[in-house]
């Protein structure tokens, strides 16, 4: 069970390679079309369709004889009907409880004998599944998630214990912290009438009332090849993936699919405030969360922002750390972050820690006060040109992993980027101009533009003692 | 604007690894005496390095000043030599340098990974944050009220709470007992000149461990190691502390918190990596807890009975204390039936041997399955310091295949029935369960404050 977070953010967490120095400034100059270079892609990966409609991405990696193999469902929290929250989440852990040929359980001791690991994790827009294992064992799990792309069954006895165990995790990860707690009344708020505003892991109430019946009905409705990309990254080649994937996978049957939706968020007028107060919190934390285009939405935006959130927000000599924790001392930590590798809308949080006695109203207005300054003094080209070289350097970091890599396209194609998006994600991102980021800035974050829609504001605070009665008393 | 050189954006295909052996490691020495392990991996411009500094953990913080160990870990990349804090930042950020200094109960540890292309600069930094870091006040008041403000967040997790008690209790009279994180009142008594001091006494060349994986070659580390090190001053090792029985066995400990579930943690003596049966108490943990899906405890507890979301059982490895825990929650009204579920595992690991199939289970998990932990450089790099921290052999990897290949299920009983002992468990339980006989209450966190 996730959140997408910040390794969801954005084409831009987790990507991209360095980009020759000639063509930066090619596109800066937008001049020299005649000499553009071959474009570099950070992955190479290599790609397939089979004819039942299943997607494969494959990311040839040789370092150790091991692979990482994962199917991700087009399918999430945010596609289940009003009143059943939880559902896909549900589903997910079903997955493991008996299917063609697998008692329930078997899926994974199976893996653990070979000498794999396994999991898997639901998110608004996409449920996936995964195994990392030695590379002679890629048809098995095959075979073995195969088996349940179509074939679940679980014993009834086995929903009823597990519905036990979701509700024990909700416990855990939600009800146990008021941290958590009061993030999920915050994304609430701000997703009005919006599917992305139920907890991924569903209400408590609708999550005691799930049953297999409407488990497998959301099953029947989105599992199939046709809503499903196969990606695999390590000691393969596209060609061995594909020759697998088809005597494997190839068989199925396609489902008829509905389609996507998701209800809209309407605007909004009134101003909201969220307010957790809790005898147990010590420490505050204030922040402002706002609707923002995701990649899926618009692209151009998307990159601007997740510029924005590198200027803002990348490390500690950042805007906002500086400014809130550095100089003015007002706070212990700061920043600003992007969820943009959604389907639907994509929100950003503004968020800062207080330091005690610090009235959590003055450091909301800081944060506003950054915003403000960089909308009113611009961006220095220098400032711009050293964040767009560090987003490049993420890129080959992210080539030093098996699975990230794997991730990264699983999430992108499931939100609706395509291969070339991330592949070439170095240079679009370079072509991020400061006017670019000005403009999203002053439309989407702008305190003192009352045309946009108004944030959310969000304050975590230890609950207030009321004050002891006076000694005396008045006669 | 930097040139980055072609490299980068070739993606050559090298030879997959020679197979023979799990890791090729390789030893290192500079000119100047420095040693390291090295794993060569050419085919991303990555370089990873991590070392040790032993004995500069925070057993050494005096009791008034707990957290001084993690204050220098905090503070010891906040500017060094001619650069202030933030643009020593500034630079590693420029360059997408991770550096990045540690701190455990035993030990003081940091790790820097790098682009190839930035490389001399990475450990130009490296260097100048180790020899002659600034400590100046700033940053040391910034890192003072981050770790505070870290306290009293945590104080909102029940995990961390119950942990903190068991540290308390487990290891009382013992320095291990210190909160390594400091309280809010330690934190004010750490300044510029007690990190002086602490980083003066302990941080030296003959207490250094360093681990390499990436893109470098040996000739080329066997150079950097003295570049980086070699400023380092010899350093009066600091005393050991003395070895811990654990304490408080049999008994249970209640911090009262009004959630809805019970969170619990219970441990009992462990096994020393040195030890002749380790590799056999890992085959046996395997089976009982450690594994997930298909241990016994996720098996019974989990899967069956639907009482928990996960249900772990864990060796500690601590210098002077060595330990096997069991972590978990459940909703309160089953704490009681939790903590027996527990025992009748432990029981049950003495009484039968484990099955052929559970032997050959954990046998293929446990070989098969350490390639899935060396995909990165930094995992690498990350294994390579603590076999050497924990003084293993260079082909340690290799003994360890071995002997649990040549597991069998009485041996694995007869060391469950050396080792397992539930009446040496002492628990901790944060919450509002009801009925657990016996039940110490803990009125006030330790060390917190």
């Amino acid at each position: 069970m996730q959140r997408p977070g910040r390794i969801a953010v954005s084409l831009a967490a987790a990507l991209l390679l360095a980009l020759p120095v000639s063509y930066a400034a090619a596109v800066k100059k937008e001049a020299v079309k005649e000499e553009a270079p071959v474009r570099q892609k950070i992955f190479n990966a290599e790609t397939f369709k089979l004819d039942n409609g299943l997607e494969i991405v494959v990311i040839p990696n040789h370092r150790a004889p091991v692979i990482t193999h994962m199917v991700w469902y087009k399918v999430g929290a945010a596609d289940e009907d009003h009143g059943v929250s939880g559902v896909a989440h549900f589903l997910e852990h079903l997955m493991f409880k008996g299917s063609e040929g697998l008692k329930p359980g078997e899926f994974s001791e199976k893996i653990r004998s070979l000498g794999g690991n396994d999991n898997a994790f639901t998110g608004q827009d996409y449920t996936a599944y995964y195994q990392s294992i030695s590379v002679d064992q890629l048809e098995t799990v095959m075979t073995m998630e195969a088996g349940r792309m179509r074939g679940l069954n679980p014993p009834p006895e086995q929903v009823v214990s597990e519905n036990k165990v979701i509700l024990e995790e909700r416990r855990q990860r939600t009800d146990n912290d008021p941290r958590a707690r009061f993030a999920e009344q915050l994304n609430a708020a701000l997703y009005i009438n919006h599917p992305y505003g139920n907890p991924i892991i569903g209400w408590a109430d609708e999550m005691a009332a799930l049953t297999w019946e409407k488990c497998k009905a959301f099953y029947d409705r989105w599992y199939g090849p046709n809503n499903a990309i196969l990606v695999v990254s390590g000691d393969v080649t596209g060609q061995q993936v594909y020759d697998l994937a088809k005597k494997i996978y190839g068989p199925l049957r396609p489902v008829p699919l509905p389609e996507r939706t998701r209800a809209a968020v309407p605007p909004l007028e009134a101003s909201v405030t969220v307010r957790l107060e809790d005898k147990t919190v010590h420490q505050a934390l204030v922040q402002k969360a706002f609707i923002v285009p995701s990649h899926h939405q618009n692209a151009k935006e998307s990159l601007a922002l997740q510029v924005l959130e590198e200027l803002m927000a990348g490390g500690p000599t950042s805007r906002l750390y500086k400014a809130l924790v550095v100089e003015q001392k007002i706070a212990t930590s700061a920043g600003l972050s992007y969820q943009g590798s959604m389907w639907s809308d994509g929100d950003m949080d503004l968020y800062a820690a207080p330091l005690p006695g610090q009235k959590p109203e003055d450091v909301i207005a800081a944060l506003d006060e950054q915003i403000r300054l960089l909308i009113k003094n611009g961006i220095p080209e220098a400032e711009l040109s050293e964040a767009l070289t560090r987003m490049q350097a993420e890129a080959v970091y992210a080539r030093d992993s098996l699975s990230g890599p794997a991730m990264i396209f699983g999430y992108s194609l499931a939100t609706g980027a395509t291969i070339d998006d991330v592949e070439y994600w170095p240079y679009n991102i370079a072509a991020v101009t400061a006017d670019d980021i000005l403009a999203v800035t002053k439309k989407y974050l702008d305190p003192d533009n009352t045309q946009k829609r108004p944030p959310v504001t969000g304050y975590l605070l230890p609950q207030e003692i009321p004050p002891a009665p006076a000694e005396k008393a008045a006669p | 604007m930097r040139v980055i050189p072609a490299l980068l954006i070739l993606f050559i295909a090298f030879p997959a690894h020679a197979r023979d052996k799990v890791l090729d490691i390789q030893q290192v020495t500079s000119p100047g005496g420095i040693k390291a392990w090295l794993v060569e991996d050419h085919s991303v411009p990555v370089i990873a390095m991590q070392f040790g500094f032993r004995g500069a953990g925070g057993a050494l913080d005096p009791a008034d000043k707990q957290g001084l160990s993690r204050m220098l870990s905090n503070t010891m990349d906040e500017g060094a030599g001619e650069l202030d804090s933030q643009a020593f930042q500034k630079e590693l950020r420029d360059l997408s340098i991770a550096l990045s200094f540690g701190s455990d109960r035993d030990d003081f540890s940091g790790s820097l990974k790098t682009l190839t292309q930035n490389k001399k600069r990475a450990f130009e930094l490296t260097a100048l944050a180790l020899t002659k870091p600034r400590f100046d006040e700033e940053p040391v008041q910034r890192m003072r009220e981050a770790n505070k403000s870290r306290i009293r967040s945590s104080l909102t997790d029940p995990d961390w709470i119950t942990a903190r008690i068991m540290n308390d209790r487990a290891f009382e009279g013992h320095v291990y007992a210190q909160n390594s994180g400091g309280s809010l009142s330690s934190l004010e008594r750490i300044g510029p000149e007690d990190l002086r001091a602490f980083h003066k006494n302990n941080i030296g060349k003959n207490n250094l461990v360093v681990a390499v994986a990436g893109d470098m070659t040996k000739e080329e580390l066997a150079a950097t190691l003295d570049q980086v090190f070699g400023g380092l001053p010899t350093i009066t090792p600091p005393a050991p502390a003395a070895d811990l029985t654990l304490q408080n066995t049999g008994k249970i400990f209640v911090f009262k918190k009004e959630i809805p579930q019970t969170i619990v943690e219970m441990m009992q003596p462990g096994i020393d990596r040195h030890h002749p049966d380790y590799q056999l108490a890992q085959v046996m943990n395997f089976v009982l807890g450690s594994s997930g899906f298909g241990s016994r405890l996720t098996q019974e507890i989990r899967e069956k009975r639907g009482l928990t979301y996960g249900i772990y059982s864990y060796f500690i490895d601590m210098k002077h204390f060595d330990g096997l825990q069991v972590s978990t929650s459940t909703e309160t009204k089953n704490t009681a039936e939790m903590i027996s579920l527990v025992k009748v595992e432990w029981e049950k690991m003495k009484n039968e041997p484990i099955s052929e199939q559970e032997l050959q289970d954990a046998k293929s998990y446990l070989i098969g399955s350490l390639p899935l932990s060396l995909t990165s450089t930094g995992d690498i790099a990350g294994l390579l310091l603590s076999l050497q921290m924990d003084d293993m052999p260079v082909d340690y990897l290799e003994q360890r295949e071995n002997r649990i290949k040549n597991a069998t299920a009485a041996d694995v009983q007869r060391v469950a029935r050396e080792l397992l002992d539930s009446s040496k468990m002492i628990t901790v339980l944060t919450g509002i369960p009801e009925n657990i006989p016996g039940a110490v209450p803990i009125e006030k966190l330790p060390n917190v404050e």
